[in-house]
């Protein structure tokens, strides 16, 4: 992106902290509030993005956009925040845990207790729909916040499983035990308060 | 019934699956090969099974879709509470005044 040039209306060049805020600071915010539950969070991980990237624009060789740069910032403080929710919880008893919720969408026998109905989502209008992705929000905020932190890493930054084991100190069981429960939950949440609407 | 098994491992998965393991073979498959073993479980539940066949379909179409979620926040006009309010907006402008 291109410095605007000086004119005569502004007779002091535009500094970072005028233009980036309004420039990018909706759309990080946004992307963090896909992946933490927390608004005050969200506000401070942007902030130190953008003072990271002040301090950093030296550095910023100019070959990725500005805004993919920052994200690419804003990524690395929130896995940190992950990191650390991960080191703060016994990993033990994660995978009994996420098996035995597992086990409550399903009878002794393994049928589950709701079935699948039959709806195939189309990606074109999921993805020009707004209200798909809040109502994804709300079905991940049901998640622990540990379980929603494995599926962000994995399915909405499509991050290699080896990669998300080392970052959160986990075995790749314990993270695989935690997608699938995930997938079964945000399935039957989404089923419940979407596609079962718009059948 | 809970069973914390090895995910890692190929397990002598049965002839005859239960919906609960063959959505387990449905998870795995997506982070790593399944032995023949497992597959041709999973495949025979299945053929038999219409339930899992669109449980399967689902989660496959819904993950191709969350990967592609950047779009949607780059190309979709955000909702008021995924908006910067003022007042954090003006206290990261005087962060940044503070620190060029």
């Amino acid at each position: 992106m291109s410095v605007p040039a000086p004119d005569n209306n502004y007779p002091l060049r535009l500094s970072p902290a005028d233009t980036w805020v309004d420039q990018h600071g909706d759309y990080l915010f946004r992307y963090a509030m896909m992946r933490l539950r927390d608004r005050e969070l969200a506000e401070n991980l942007v902030q130190e993005t953008l003072l990271a990237a002040l301090k950093g624009r030296g550095s910023f060789g100019g070959r990725s956009s500005e805004r993919t740069w920052m994200v690419g910032i804003l990524k690395h403080k929130i896995i940190d925040h992950y990191r650390k929710d991960f080191r703060e919880r016994p990993v033990t008893d994660l995978q009994t845990v996420e098996e035995q919720t597992v086990d409550q969408f399903y009878d002794a026998v393994g049928n589950p207790r709701q079935y699948p109905r039959d709806w195939m989502p189309d990606p074109q209008a999921v993805l020009n729909a707004k209200e798909f992705w809040t109502i994804l929000r709300g079905c991940m905020e049901k998640l622990p916040k540990t379980t929603s932190a494995a599926f962000a890493m994995r399915e909405l930054d499509a991050m290699e499983t080896p990669l998300i084991c080392k970052e959160l100190g986990i075995s790749p069981t314990n993270l695989w035990v935690m997608l699938h429960r995930a997938r079964l939950q945000l399935r039957a949440c989404l089923e419940k308060n979407w596609f079962g609407e718009k059948k | 019934m809970t069973t914390t098994a090895n995910w890692e491992e190929p397990t002598r998965a049965p002839l005859v699956t239960s919906c609960k393991q063959a959505a387990r073979l449905v998870s795995i498959s997506f982070e790593r090969r399944l032995s023949l073993r497992e597959w041709f479980s999973m495949r025979a539940h299945l053929l038999m099974c219409k339930t899992c066949t669109f449980y399967g379909r689902q989660i496959k179409a819904l993950c191709a879709i969350f990967a592609r979620h950047e779009e949607v926040l780059a190309n979709t006009p955000a909702s008021v509470d995924e908006k910067l309010d003022d007042k954090v907006r003006q206290r990261i402008k005087d962060a940044m005044g503070h620190c060029a």
